[in-house]
């Protein structure tokens, strides 16, 4: 490269960009808008004008004809921007370059992927290469939803939980570092980790995530519940472990509850 | 300045009203103007305690409706020139206070030039006790060292956090004090009270005071004489503690130690 990059109007440049892939396996517009108002729960930024991959590898060989068209829109409806088709038969091919989409056929990707590692300044493209433009073997396509790269941080709450007081951390784990008073409620569709006194009601995994617990820096807990399953303290909560660091977990059916500083 | 402070508690009967009198008392002794305002719709007695009831021709909800002025309704306190009491309609019920009306109230009394406004809350955490704690600035509350009235106190607190003006609009928080009432050190050591560090360990608010359980408060309200008045009874002493400390003044704890009686005391029966 002798010319200097300035005096170029225009660079091409190997680049990769994050794009999701929306495998279809049906070609009813009327059942992929439904499952995708489901997937995405009424929720309108769910999806964030990403690009799609929109891939008929499944359903090519018995759909000849597809709706581009209506496709395309009906993702431009959740904010998805296809950009390509994946997996699409020959005869398709017009088609699609009409409607402005690119055909990839992955065999482009794996080019891609290796001038990028051949590149210099690709150290980080690289790492993004494969979620980019997986390959055509079956594995990394398998993915059944769209890519979820970002997982939901924990919900922190640093202030006294009062009676009638709820909080909820909707699809993450709860971690407090303030008591939770008597009368009131903490709830996770994850794990629940409290730094302070608990007393109240503590419901971990509440959208049925069996795997989640409570920690607890000292525990004094009304009720706990872990995916719905909850155990009251009548007699008031196991002495040898009251306010002191323990954890609670869901044992088969069973709310176990054990120390976090010695072995039982 | 002027500053709102609601006394409230969630609970009923643990001194609120007796409270308000006498820390209202207590701020117009020391030369600040002063309002006190009954929010305890159908069930007043704020007039009771202050001795003022046979002078009650406009109240609160009157003033809210447009049918009487501030100045028709607002009675001055016999006992004190700074201080003034606006008592509740007996008659009507809660639902006749508004937001707006009581803000035009509120802002209506801080152009009269009062420094302090005391809101004395019903019980409960139902509309009269939402409109008594809205506007606050700060918040007195009003406390028993036990385990009912603590927990109604906890409720309240985060009501107060969720719902007052300035948690709406994500203004500086309600500035919050405990004040324990009916405190019995001789109960707490016997184990048959909480402590005040154990309410405290609760609630978590700063505490401004605590006052002494004592026959005097009966005796004051039989009188209509708030028990601040009664100068040198330990109750009184305890209100003035807590005046002092609300306006910045350091005083140290009272009260909180039982004292075993000596033995002569104990065999001729002296408290």
């Amino acid at each position: 490269m002798s010319k200097s990059p300035s005096s170029l109007p225009i660079e091409i440049k190997i680049s990769t960009v994050v794009a999701i892939s929306a495998i279809l396996h049906s070609s009813d517009p009327i059942a992929i808008d439904a499952a995708l108002k489901q997937m995405t729960g009424g929720v309108s930024d769910f999806f964030e004008d990403e690009f799609a991959v929109i891939d008929v590898g499944a359903i090519a060989a018995e759909t000849p004809y597809i709706d581009w068209r209506a496709l395309v829109d009906l993702l431009k409806k959740y904010r998805l921007n296809a950009v390509a088709v994946r997996g699409a038969t020959p005869e398709m091919s017009e088609a699609i370059k009409a409607r402005g989409l690119a055909l990839d056929d992955g065999a482009g990707a794996d080019r891609a992927r290796e001038d990028v590692a051949a590149a210099t300044a690709a150290s980080a493209a690289v790492s993004i290469a494969p979620v980019a433009a997986p390959a055509p073997q079956p594995a990394p396509q398998s993915a059944p939803q769209p890519a979820q790269t970002v997982a939901l941080p924990a919900m922190i709450v640093d202030t006294p939980v009062r009676a009638g007081q709820r909080v909820y951390a909707r699809g993450c784990d709860l971690i407090i570092t303030a008591a939770v008073n008597n009368g009131a409620e903490i709830i996770a569709d994850g794990s629940i980790h409290v730094y302070a006194p608990m007393h109240g009601r503590a419901l971990a995994g509440a959208s049925g995530n069996a795997e989640s617990r409570i920690f607890g820096l000292s525990l004094q807990p009304e009720l706990v519940s872990i995916a719905g399953v909850y155990r009251t303290f009548d007699d008031g909560f196991p002495a040898e472990l009251a306010r002191q660091p323990a954890q609670i977990r869901l044992v088969g059916d069973r709310i176990d509850i054990s120390s976090l500083t010695s072995h039982r | 300045m002027a500053r709102i402070i609601v006394v409230t508690s969630g609970k009923g009967g643990v001194g609120k009203t007796t409270s308000s009198a006498s820390f209202s008392t207590g701020l117009a002794l020391r030369g600040h103007k002063t309002a006190v305002l009954d929010f305890d719709v159908g069930l007043r007695n704020l007039d009771l305690i202050m001795g003022c009831e046979r002078r009650v021709v406009y109240d609160l909800v009157n003033v809210v409706n447009g049918e009487a002025t501030l100045n028709q309704a607002l009675i001055k306190d016999k006992h004190c020139d700074n201080l003034f009491i606006l008592p509740a309609s007996q008659t009507r019920d809660k639902d006749a206070l508004s937001e707006d009306g009581i803000e035009r109230v509120l802002n209506e009394l801080i152009q009269m030039g009062f420094e302090y406004i005391i809101c004395d809350s019903p019980a409960g955490i139902e509309h009269g006790a939402l409109m008594a704690l809205t506007f606050a600035d700060e918040a007195l509350i009003v406390t028993n060292p036990e385990v009912s009235s603590v927990r109604d106190s906890d409720r309240i607190l985060g009501i107060i956090q969720a719902k007052s003006r300035r948690a709406q609009t994500g203004g500086e928080p309600v500035k919050e004090h405990l004040l324990i009432t009916r405190y019995s050190p001789k109960r707490v050591e016997n184990d048959e009270m909480l402590s005040y560090q154990d309410v405290q360990e609760i609630l978590r608010i700063p505490l401004i005071g605590i006052i002494p359980e004592s026959e005097s408060v009966l005796h004051a309200s039989n009188q209509g004489n708030p028990a601040i008045h009664f100068k040198g009874t330990d109750v009184a002493e305890a209100y003035e503690d807590v005046v002092a400390r609300f306006l910045g003044e350091e005083r140290p704890l009272r009260f909180t130690n039982y004292e075993k009686p000596g033995l002569l005391q104990r065999i001729f029966g002296t408290k």
